[in-house]
């Protein structure tokens, strides 16, 4: 690989932000996992003068699985989310999206920042995020802020992180789980194969139910608009009400007339119309029936 | 231009030093100071070729810079067993008949080892997944799900033993 | 058939490859693993438009930066081609299937190299690359096979396109037909394929002190030595190739790579240069699969009985011709597969596209057809009401009958067993649940193993014992992943009566082994296993009459095992093998041998009738799955995949199988999810990431049945399955798809958009109603 640059690996939070602050002029980049980062560089996409390496910043690291809030480190591995056994109880979508996340190797590496801020509409971990409600908190040395991942994202990787800014936590609340109501949360990766392939259709589907009714709904896609989105027309036709097929339908259909997908290499934005509208109906579906037999 | 620096890599055990720009990656590195034993197939994280563990973890080394990997264990397919004293793993491999051309058998081998660390007794979804990021041409994966078995048995066997 | 109650020592055991603890523990060089001192590194610069002319390459810069040893363009360089050579080819006059080196003016294809550049390091030829400036001016190209042959199409090779025809004319198709209850006619499409072996291709060059240019290359063919010589005009000893054991083949180093690219360097700077193909410079810089559209029309009785088969064949040869007369003359022959035809008429044409060149693959053709072929049966079986494998039964070509060209295998054709075989090992089927509809699908097949026997095939082998009775094999063969290299050696000792950790198999070096031919065609055991079996036996005959005369028998009483020689009916009467071979030596009896294995030398098949010999035999066998679909999102998933193949006699059955599980994962990849994808000719899917073969996640465990029929021109009756094991593995899982949804998707792969779409149609058409 010839993409000549200075790498910078600070040891500490303060070091990285320091560095990512510094450099005027220069372009600088800050790299966790580098398992994008390194690709675009190869292929001449990106061609930072200053690469701020993250992998010693070890406060980038930890979850902390409280009471009301589950709060993880950005530079939390996919492997690191796969391998918790709070994670699969509280969060089981995005357990599964790490299952069927790259390959071995890659999960080793890449982080939830990581695949936040490459800004991909394929980001495998953000619909299951979107659907868990979370926010991002962003750390610059000029200080702190927190949004929530909603409202991260501009564009096709556009966002509203700026160039010396670091995602270093993403949070959610703790979904509802009682002798009165329960929540389902799942995810359906579709791709052109079963193993280390880039999503076609991605749906996260979060349901909170209580008495029979569906209390709350959040029903995240990806790879079907420029960006990871929430399908809000679908949760607000399913949120209040019990859940009868011709609903669930309604939902399904409210979430594919959201997407606005592209044709590419991958598949054609009419397929990927096609299976997001059949993988909300089944993911509702699937959801509600298991809500109701609990 | 990139800084060069001269750094030290601990590789299978030994200190091994090298002479490198900031964007060398781990894997070109390995190979620039003769191991290579780590295979490159894709420069890009696709087929699990270049897989050697860091600090334990499998890792891809064409998506890791040498810079980054200074003061932590290397372990190449090499470092684990040599002709002499074959591995667990490398022997049901090489028994089993899991190496066709072998050139994707170092990384596979790595990965191999990883998946059993993490999972003594593997289930076939366990092997499954943790060979995903490994692509083998040859053999269709059949005898590598086998081989991967077979040494986790070995290993247990021989780690109940002690 | 002739099954002789051999008992073996060596040979049918499952024995650890001679290969494979070198490769389970990275101690194996490959060839991009040598390096020398001094030695530069190189890159090549392509072009990114498939068809333009070339108005300015500028390597003023590239030729300027600090550390860039040497730049050559096309204007560096004498008008030569770079001829795709077929070793040993006579009997036919030469394909002119030569190619320009570097391009000169016309780029007619994505990628097509434009400079050569040498640096001191990667880096620096890296940045090297970036600074020649290049301007194309497009042209109109043309990127269908089917828009290639119309008037008026953009030329890519003059004057029309088309590049091979050929044509098989055999009984009265006409009568045929009129015989038949039933016609059914099918259009199928296949697709490129790319090998995808894990080892881009790469290689080492210097020039020695004899002035010979060597070159440490990954290749299935060390014969290119001639090709390189005449492409950088020097005589043919004077280019010697040292080969490597390859990081797989697949036909793909079959052709040449990278071998002349290095050979213009290192004699211009006379320094070593070494070049590794990235991954994308791999997914341009050889021929792909020939993508194929296969019209099958077929004439049939109500009882099953084909009575006449009309096909019409186009192959997309892409921008240069290579291999493709061949690889159209594998589809010609194979054309009604395993199936007695009679009345049989097959028009075949290879076109010139400005899309990637096509040439050798796994299969050859002849996969092509049996993609066709098998689909199109389980047609006609729906079509007259049959169980598809009864279709198959009724009609399945048997012992001593005569195939599509008129020849008559030599060997035992087993497709009936193979094919009950494979069917009742998918055992109880999976429920269906949900939305996944369970489908079954089998596919049969016929697959040459030798090469065509118009090129008069020969291959060497040299044989010896070493004082301390281990025993040395030397033979120019390749190995690319299968062990053949093992294979030859289980052979030898098998003859020798050693074991397998007792031979040494030298092999792959153009100058000192002898020339065994290529690695390609499922020839490898057959040619040169029967070669290293002639010079073992050779050598065998004469130890084993020392012994007798030291024993005070005659020969045939005096065997050769467990390192000794001893009398069959008195194994008391025994000599350690050292001890032969020492008194051998001692007495001067010659204790080696070079051997010659010729494959039968036919004329050309009759151009207007296609019929003759083509090959020297063939394999039969059959390939059965069970596939789920997801009827929401036509996701495939494979839950069974059995194999059983007739393979004549297995040396080593762990290697067998090896290749048949191994022929799964490319088939079921070219069945669903590899897919080359091209916008006017440029490559948009070059990686891993875009190119999807299956994974680890994505093949089930692959059974085989091996059957043995010991009937094969190859040593001790063995056949080919290099080959057969992929053949039929693609249209088994169309096969099945449509079982499972009712409806067929014509074209691979069958991707989940395209299984959608069927759905859809299927869905319309109920809803429309049986036409009144």
């Amino acid at each position: 690989m010839y993409v000549p640059f200075e790498l910078e690996m600070p040891g500490d939070l303060a070091g990285a932000l320091g560095a990512l602050a510094a450099g005027t002029g220069a372009k600088t980049m800050a790299m966790a996992g580098g398992t994008n980062l390194i690709v675009d560089m190869r292929a001449k996409r990106e061609r930072p003068d200053r690469v701020v390496g993250l992998g010693r910043v070890g406060a980038l690291r930890g979850m902390e699985c409280g009471e009301e809030w589950i709060s993880i480190g950005g530079g939390t591995t996919v492997t690191d989310l796969l391998q918790s056994k709070e994670i699969a109880e509280a969060a089981p979508s995005l357990v599964e999206s790490s299952r069927l996340f790259a390959g071995l190797m890659v999960r080793n590496t890449a982080t939830v920042a990581g695949n936040i801020a490459c800004g991909s509409p394929a980001a495998d971990l953000v619909p299951p995020l979107l659907a868990l409600d979370a926010d991002v908190t962003l750390a610059s040395v000029a200080g702190t802020r927190t949004l929530p991942l909603d409202e991260y994202f501009l564009g096709y990787k556009r966002d509203v992180r700026r160039p010396d800014e670091l995602i270093t936590r993403v949070s959610w609340p703790r979904l509802p789980q009682s002798s009165d109501q329960s929540f389902i949360n799942a995810f359906y990766k579709l791709a052109r194969r079963k193993g280390d392939a880039i999503t076609v259709t991605g749906v996260a589907v979060t349901l909170v139910v209580a008495g029979g009714v569906c209390t709350k709904a959040r029903v995240a896609l990806g790879a079907v608009a420029p960006v990871v989105f929430r399908a809000r027309d679908a949760e607000s036709v399913l949120e209040g009400r019990a859940l009868t097929p011709a609903r669930i339908d309604e939902a399904a259909r409210a979430a594919a007339a959201s997407s606005c997908p592209i044709d590419d290499v991958r598949a054609s934005a009419a397929y990927r119309l096609h299976t997001v509208e059949a993988l909300t109906r089944r993911l509702i579906a699937q959801a509600w029936r298991r809500s109701t037999d609990q | 231009m990139s800084t060069e620096r001269t750094i030290m890599l601990r590789v299978n055990g030994r200190d091994e030093p090298g002479r490198f720009p900031a964007h060398r990656t781990l894997l070109e590195a390995l190979r620039q100071i003769g191991h290579t034993e780590v295979k490159s197939g894709c420069e890009k994280g696709d087929c699990g070729a270049c897989a050697v563990l860091v600090d334990g973890m499998a890792v891809d080394s064409c998506l890791t810079l040498a810079w980054t990997a200074e003061g932590a264990e290397i372990t190449t397919v090499s470092g684990l067993g040599d002709l002499d004293a074959l591995h667990p793993v490398q022997q049901a491999f090489s028994d089993g008949g899991a190496a066709q051309c072998g050139y994707c058998t170092p990384g596979i081998i790595i990965a191999a080892k990883a998946i059993i660390d993490r999972h003594p007794d593997p289930t076939e979804e366990d092997i499954r997944i943790g060979l995903s990021g490994n692509l083998c041409r040859c053999t269709g994966y059949t005898k590598v799900f086998e081989a991967v078995s077979e040494a986790a048995a070995i290993m247990r066997a021989g780690s109940d033993g002690r | 058939m002739n099954r002789p109650n051999i008992r073996f020592r060596q040979v049918g055991r499952p024995l650890t490859r001679t290969d494979a603890p070198g490769k389970v523990t990275g101690r194996t060089p490959y060839a991009g693993d040598y390096v020398m001192p001094g030695m530069l590194h190189m890159g090549v610069v392509r072009a990114d438009i498939a068809s333009a002319r070339l108005v300015r390459l500028d390597v003023s810069k590239a030729r300027a930066l600090a550390g860039v040893a040497c730049v050559l363009t096309a204007a560096d360089l004498p008008e030569r081609t770079a001829s795709t050579d077929i070793p040993g080819q006579v009997g036919q006059k030469r394909l002119d299937t030569g190619q320009q080196i570097l391009v000169r003016e016309r780029v007619r294809y994505f990628g097509e190299p434009l400079a050569l550049i040498a640096a001191e390091t990667r880096d620096i030829a890296d940045h090297a690359m970036e600074l020649v400036e290049i301007e194309l001016e497009p042209i109109p190209g043309v990127y269908d096979p089917l828009e290639a042959m119309k008037p008026g199409a953009p030329v890519v090779t003059a004057p029309d396109n088309i590049v091979a025809e050929r044509r098989i004319r055999k009984g009265d198709v006409e009568a045929g037909f009129a015989a038949a209850d039933l016609v059914v006619e099918n259009t199928f499409r296949t697709p490129f394929q790319e090998h995808a072996f894990l080892e881009p291709e790469v290689g080492l060059a210097w020039v020695d002190e004899n002035d010979v240019v060597n070159i440490r290359v990954s290749t299935q063919v060390i014969e290119h030595f001639r090709p390189i010589a005449d492409a950088i005009g020097v005589p043919h000893n004077k280019v010697r190739i040292r080969g490597a054991l390859v990081g797989g083949g697949f036909g793909g180093k079959e052709d040449l790579t990278v071998e002349v690219y290095l050979a213009l360097l290192t004699k211009r700077t006379g320094r070593p240069v070494r070049l590794e193909y990235t991954r994308e410079d791999s997914f341009v810089g050889h021929g792909k699969r020939h993508p194929f559209i296969l019209t099958y029309r077929t004439g049939v009785t109500k009882e099953g009985k084909i009575t006449a088969l009309d096909v019409t064949m186009v192959a997309d040869s892409g921008a240069y011709v290579f291999l493709s007369p061949y690889v159209l003359l594998y589809a010609l022959v194979a054309a009604p597969g395993p199936y007695r035809v009679d009345n049989l008429n097959v028009f075949a044409r290879a076109v010139a596209t400005n899309n990637m060149f096509t040439s050798a693959f796994r299969g050859f053709g002849a996969l092509q057809a049996c993609a066709a072929y098998e689909q199109q049966m389980d047609e006609v079986a729906q079509a007259v009401g049959l169980d598809r494998l009864e279709l198959r039964r009724r009609n399945f070509l048997k012992t001593g009958e005569p195939m599509s060209t008129g020849f008559v295998p030599p060997s035992a054709i087993w497709t009936d067993q193979c094919a009950e075989r494979a069917w009742a090992a998918l055992g109880e089927p999976a429920p269906a649940e949900g939305p996944r509809c369970v489908g079954r699908g089998i596919a049969c097949y016929q697959q040459s193993y030798g090469r065509l026997t118009f090129l008069h095939d020969t291959s060497e082998a040299w044989v010896g014992v070493e004082m301390d009775g281990t025993v040395v094999v030397r033979s120019g063969v390749t190995d690319i992943g299968a062990g053949q290299v093992s294979a030859l050696g289980q052979i030898a000792v098998e003859v020798l009566g050693v074991t397998l950790d007792n031979v040494v198999v030298y092999n792959s070096d153009s100058a000192v082994t002898p020339l065994a031919g290529t690695t390609t065609a499922t020839r490898a055991l057959y040619m040169t296993g029967n070669a290293v079996k002639q010079a073992a036996e050779g050598v065998r005959a004469r130890l084993v009459d020392r012994a007798a005369r030291a024993f005070g028998v005659e020969p045939d009483a005096v065997d050769l095992g467990d390192n000794l020689a001893f009398v069959v009916d008195d194994p008391e009467k025994s000599m350690p093998l050292v001890e032969l071979v020492r008194t051998c030596g001692a007495e001067g009896i010659h204790r080696s041998e070079l051997a010659m294995f010729r494959a039968p030398f036919t004329d050309f098949l009759d151009p207007e009738t296609g019929q003759g010999q083509a090959h020297p035999d063939y394999a039969y066998g059959a390939h059965a799955v069970e596939v789920a679909v997801d009827v929401d999102t036509g996701e495939v998933e494979v839950l069974k995949s059995v194999a059983a193949h007739d393979v004549g006699q297995c040396i080593n059955p762990a290697a067998v199988e090896g290749q048949i599980q191994g022929g799964a994962q490319n088939g079921q990849g070219y069945a669903l999810s590899e897919e080359m994808l091209y916008e006017e000719g440029r490559l948009i899917t070059p990686s891993f990431s875009e190119y999807l073969m299956p994974t680890a996640m994505d093949m089930p465990k692959v059974e085989c049945i091996i059957l043995e029929s010991r009937s094969g021109v190859g040593p001790y009756g063995a056949k080919g399955i290099g080959e057969p094991a992929m053949t039929p593995v693609a249209p088994a899982i169309a096969n099945a798809v449509a079982d499972a949804i009712g409806v067929r998707v014509f074209e691979m792969p069958i991707t989940p958009e395209r299984v959608v779409r069927a759905l859809k149609r299927r869905d319309e058409a109920a809803r429309s109603g049986p036409v009144a």
